[in-house]
């Protein structure tokens, strides 16, 4: 899978989650921070993972992988950071 | 009668509910002095008090930017504003003791260093509890830290005996002025005595002069404010609510913000940059806000609908107990276009639901005790000859 291919995925469901006006004509890109950038809560965060989740099914576990993330890591997480994640879970062994 | 000393952070929104309680015990014969950073908030202490100066501090970053947002606000203010000002507040703390003598102290949450103080003189403290994010169990990543952050502060300035996991929460009395109905049970509680008062009723505010002639009567009216904090740091939230306002010419708007925003403001919005908010709420029929703490209690006692739009600390949070009770509708306070906000406050004036939630709210605020049980409670606290520092 290429990183452009799940950065796609992962941008649409962000889009399709949030669901406002303004999210619609957002550039979102590898760089865009959740936290800075789009203003997304956590209870948000988990429901666009959730959504990312259903779709690669149980490949993934984006709860397990974010425990391990400190605070500052937390804090500046951007979705380059999740699409890296996805791209090595999802590697053909 | 006792010697109670109160401290809080040079911040209104912890200031005044303090004072509200302060002036309850005072009126019961109690000798109540504060210890506060006077060249930041002498102007709204109660000159029948006395009070200490603590000396002056200077925070390494602004509480009050809109840059810094969410969960990196939390570490910001725990790393620029609590921890420097518990170094710095300390030892003053502990001579202003000296000098006063008091029986016991009350202490803001967010002053860690008043706790610290009645810890190392063997007295007796009660925390006050401004917002229900700080006694929440949030993540497991964020309790560590916050732990971390008071274990450090303890290795300086406490003997190993005294460390505590949460000094922030006194082990005799938390008093939280919310309600446990609108906290929800979503996340749990932080291990502590709680009592919960819900908001103070306004007291010991300061007196705010408002031109009341020109609020209509008939037309149905909305409160935007930012709070003391955020009011005059970002202005485009305001713009695209006045261009709102624009379109609603049936609706009159009062809107706390600089007021240099006047001369964009349409004919049906007030702007002033202070209102006597407690005054104006009962003739509301929505607040857009922040989701500070304390406007959120006010207006939800009143049974009004929110539209909360969260910018930093502990304001996501209290917004997603907002939205959870069914009382209001999220806004996001960096994205809002003038069409979303022309729709939210379109269904929070005339979608009944949340009105609704807002007002069985009400019911739950207005058993709330308030500044007054809180003050009864420190009474009944200091009566109870088994209270004694713990170790």
């Amino acid at each position: 899978m290429t990183q452009a291919l799940i950065l796609n995925l992962v941008v649409e469901k962000i889009r399709s989650t949030i669901n406002e006006d303004w999210i619609h004509d957002f550039e979102i890109d590898l760089e865009t921070r959740f936290n800075e950038d789009l203003e997304i809560e956590s209870i948000e965060f988990v429901k666009i993972a959730n959504a990312i989740q259903q779709h690669y099914g149980d490949r993934l576990n984006i709860a397990a992988w974010l425990s391990g993330k400190s605070i500052n890591e937390l804090i500046g997480l951007n979705v380059g950071q999740l699409v890296d994640y996805i791209e090595t879970q999802t590697e053909p062994k | 009668m006792a010697n109670i000393l109160f401290t809080a952070p040079p911040l209104v929104g912890h200031l005044n509910p303090a004072l509200a309680v302060a002036k309850h015990l005072q009126s019961q014969g109690h000798v109540v002095a504060w210890a506060v950073h006077m060249d930041r908030v002498g102007n709204r202490m109660d000159p029948a008090m006395r009070c200490f100066d603590i000396g002056q501090f200077d925070p390494a970053g602004e509480l009050d930017s809109t840059k810094v947002r969410g969960l990196e606000s939390v570490r910001l203010f725990f790393e620029d504003y609590c921890v420097p000002m518990t170094r710095a507040c300390f030892k003053p703390i502990l001579n202003i003791i000296d000098d006063f003598k008091p029986d016991m102290l009350v202490v803001d949450q967010q002053m860690p260093a008043g706790a610290l103080a009645a810890q190392a003189a063997g007295l007796p403290w009660v925390s006050l509890v401004t917002t229900t994010a700080s006694i929440l169990r949030l993540s497991d990543t964020l309790d560590e830290w916050v732990s971390s952050q008071f274990a450090s502060l303890q290795n300086e300035l406490l003997p190993a005996e005294l460390h505590r996991a949460r000094p922030d929460l006194s082990p005799h009395a938390v008093l939280v002025f919310s309600n446990q109905q609108l906290m929800g049970s979503l996340n749990q509680c932080l291990p502590a005595p709680y009592v919960f008062v819900g908001p103070t009723q306004g007291e010991g505010r300061a007196t705010v002069a408002f031109p009341w002639d020109k609020l209509k009567t008939g037309t149905r009216k909305v409160l935007l404010t930012l709070g003391t904090v955020s009011r005059d740091r970002d202005t485009r939230f305001f713009e695209v609510f006045l261009q709102a306002f624009a379109q609603m010419p049936d609706v009159q708007a009062v809107v706390v913000a600089p007021e240099s925003l006047a001369e964009l403001a349409p004919a049906n919005v007030i702007v002033s940059p202070f209102v006597p908010q407690m005054e104006l709420l009962p003739h509301m029929d929505a607040v857009v806000c922040h989701a500070g703490h304390n406007t959120v209690c006010e207006a939800l006692r009143f049974g009004i609908p929110l539209g909360v739009a969260p910018i930093r600390d502990d304001q996501p949070v209290i917004a997603r107990q907002v939205i959870d009770a069914g009382a209001g509708i999220s806004i996001r306070f960096g994205k809002v276009t003038p069409a979303a906000a022309l729709h939210t406050l379109n269904e929070l004036l005339d979608n009944p639901v949340y009105r609704q939630a807002a007002q069985e709210l009400a019911t739950h605020f207005s058993h709330a005790s308030g500044a007054q049980g809180a003050a009864q409670h420190i009474e009944r606290l200091m009566n109870h000859t088994e209270m004694s520092t713990p170790t």
